[in-house]
């Protein structure tokens, strides 16, 4: 129990890390679409 | 175990990531180079980036190379709570600030920097009070994220420490001078995902490499009981508890934080901060975790000292890969950070200095362009310089730390109060450095009535702290009420107690002092001021010349 607690709090971290890096690339993905359609560039 | 050296990279294996790293770089800002660049786009890009680029970059930008080795350390120190004491309390900053964020979007749609909205708020000299301490803090911070290069490369390879700082100032500069903060903004999104997928891997390879959980319970009582409490008093009070009050500072204070502000799509702002405070905690307290994991372990840095940390573990732990990922992970993280300060102190310059002072609202938009590029040269050079010769930096970094403590409530009531003075802005930053200085340097002995006067102050100053926050998320009179029972409670507990901690009696004694005398001048006011004065007077530089000329 005290073993999966302990990888736990230490792995949540980066699981946490891997979903935000996949909203964030999804999230740019749409903004380069958005961009595209608007004619205007991404920065 | 402790006996072992860091893993050695040749001369050449160091030069092939470096160039690959900054080179790479490099090429990916020719994808938005335009020839003629435009100045409002140089410090803002076009007010309109997106939601996940704007996220990328606000999460790389405040993570810089000293986050891991920090969080590392308090891992080390405190042992369970530690990575928790500097990631978490980081990561709320970003979330902390996003309420005023979007005030000051309203107040100035079309501003660089937050020095353009206060010069429009209260005229030259509060303006000047809040460029000047963000030119020192982006300087430390340049001269921290080189040193940063520095010691890591001649840690790792056979190449000298100087090396090291001149590769990183060299590279950043290159890919940065140009696109000014449209660079730093792409750049930062390919950074921010090497360094992610660097930590995800490498933080779950060292736990497995040590044995899994399983074998990090069985040392488990190597801890002392505080470094086993998740809730220790030792942790809050020492680590938490200061930097979480340093690090509100630097958060509404920073030049580099509020850019991004001004840059990101106004209805993106709230999913952009929170997507960065949970993504900058995930990665710094990850990392953290290592230092953790290391006191488990029972090993200790080599030469006692605290940065050597990570690099030990990986090198101790993992295979040659590993290593070359986190070369790339730190190598990242300070550039990201060394080439937003860049922007940020180019955008001061040409919008606080010569926009607002020289040319008084009248600037030519090319002669500004020039100003901002040689303005990243010089504080490259400044950087280079300082970290060169190792400086020692401390008092600076103090006296700005305590310079930014002493601004967040001017600056914030500013915002939203209108019998806020120039006067009451000024007289509360120098109130608030005195004060602090006064207690940070133990000039007066903090014993009898000036230590209670001191820790009421400091009691007060926590009370601004935890309104404001309240503020921020529920409205004024939450603000006042949460800020008012904050200060009691806090002083009711900290009197006689509170003097034992300097460093945080020191920084809640700037808010204090600073909140006091800025709503006491205030009040001595009748003048109203017209918020929407601040729309009319901040605007674009190009654009004006646009209209001038048709």
């Amino acid at each position: 129990m005290q073993s999966l607690l302990l990888g736990s709090y230490i792995l949540i971290w980066p699981l946490v890390s891997l979903a935000v890096l996949a909203v964030i690339l999804i999230a740019t993905l749409k903004d380069i679409r958005k961009a595209r359609q608007e004619h205007r560039g991404l920065v | 175990m402790n006996d072992s050296n860091l893993f050695q990279f040749s001369t050449l294996t160091v030069m092939l990531l470096l160039i690959g790293f900054y080179g790479g770089t490099y090429l990916l800002t020719l994808l938005i180079k335009d020839k003629k660049e435009n100045t409002d786009a140089f410090m803002v890009s076009n007010h309109r980036i997106g939601f996940g680029l704007g996220a990328a970059s606000m999460t790389a930008t405040w993570i810089w190379a000293a986050s891991f080795y920090a969080a590392a350390t308090s891992g080390y120190t405190y042992g369970v709570s530690g990575p928790l004491h500097y990631g978490l309390w980081g990561a709320l900053m970003i979330l902390f600030i996003y309420p005023f964020g979007r005030r000051f979007r309203k107040l100035a749609p079309n501003a660089h920097t937050l020095g353009e909205l206060i010069h429009a708020r209260h005229g030259a000299s509060s303006q000047l009070i809040l460029a000047s301490s963000n030119v020192l803090g982006s300087i430390i911070s340049l001269m921290v994220n080189f040193t940063a290069s520095g010691a890591l490369v001649s840690v790792l390879s056979p190449l000298s420490f100087q090396a090291g700082v001149i590769i990183a100032g060299v590279g950043v500069l290159s890919y940065t001078i140009w696109s000014g903060f449209r660079a730093s903004v792409l750049t930062d999104f390919a950074q921010l995902m090497a360094m992610m997928a660097i930590a995800i891997v490498i933080i779950p390879a060292v736990l497995f490499a040590l044995g899994g959980p399983g074998a990090l319970i069985d040392n488990m009582d190597v801890l002392t009981a505080e470094q086993a409490d998740i809730f220790s008093m030792d942790a809050i009070l020492n680590q938490g508890a200061p930097f979480f009050v340093a690090v509100l500072a630097y958060a509404i204070g920073n030049q580099t934080i509020s850019q991004r502000l001004f840059a990101v799509d106004v209805d993106h702002i709230k999913p952009t901060f929170i997507t960065a405070t949970i993504g900058y905690g995930a990665i710094v307290i990850g990392l953290g975790m290592i230092g953790l994991m290391a006191l488990i372990t029972g090993v200790e840095p080599i030469d006692g000292n605290m940065n050597n940390l990570i690099p030990q573990m990986v090198s101790m732990y993992l295979p040659p890969i590993f290593i070359g990922l986190f070369f790339i992970l730190v190598i990242g993280s300070l550039s990201s950070t060394a080439d937003s300060d860049l922007s940020a102190l180019s955008a001061i310059v040409m919008a606080d200095v010569y926009g607002k002072n020289i040319a008084k609202n009248n600037p030519d938009p090319t002669k500004m362009l020039l100003i901002g590029r040689v303005t990243m040269i010089v504080a490259t050079l400044l950087g280079v310089i300082f970290a060169s010769f190792s400086l020692d930096i401390l008092i600076m970094l103090v006296f700005v730390g305590a310079l930014w403590g002493a601004i967040v409530f001017p600056v914030i009531a500013s915002c939203f109060w209108d019998r806020v003075t120039n006067a009451a802005f000024t007289w509360a930053v120098v109130a608030g450095l005195v004060m602090f200085c006064l207690a940070r340097f133990e000039l007066l002995p903090m014993t009898g009535v000036i230590g209670i006067f001191f820790e009421l102050l400091g009691s007060a100053g926590g009370g601004v702290v935890i309104g404001l926050m309240s503020f921020g998320f529920f409205g004024r009179r939450a603000g006042i009420i949460v800020g008012i029972l904050g200060a009691l409670v806090l002083a009711y507990f900290t009197l006689g107690f509170l003097r034992d901690y300097t460093v945080l009696l020191a920084s809640l004694t700037a808010y204090g002092a600073s909140t006091v005398v800025c709503i006491a001048i205030s009040l001595l006011s009748s003048h109203k001021f017209d918020f929407d004065k601040i729309g009319r007077d901040v605007g674009d530089y190009d654009r004006r010349v646009e209209a001038a000329s048709s």
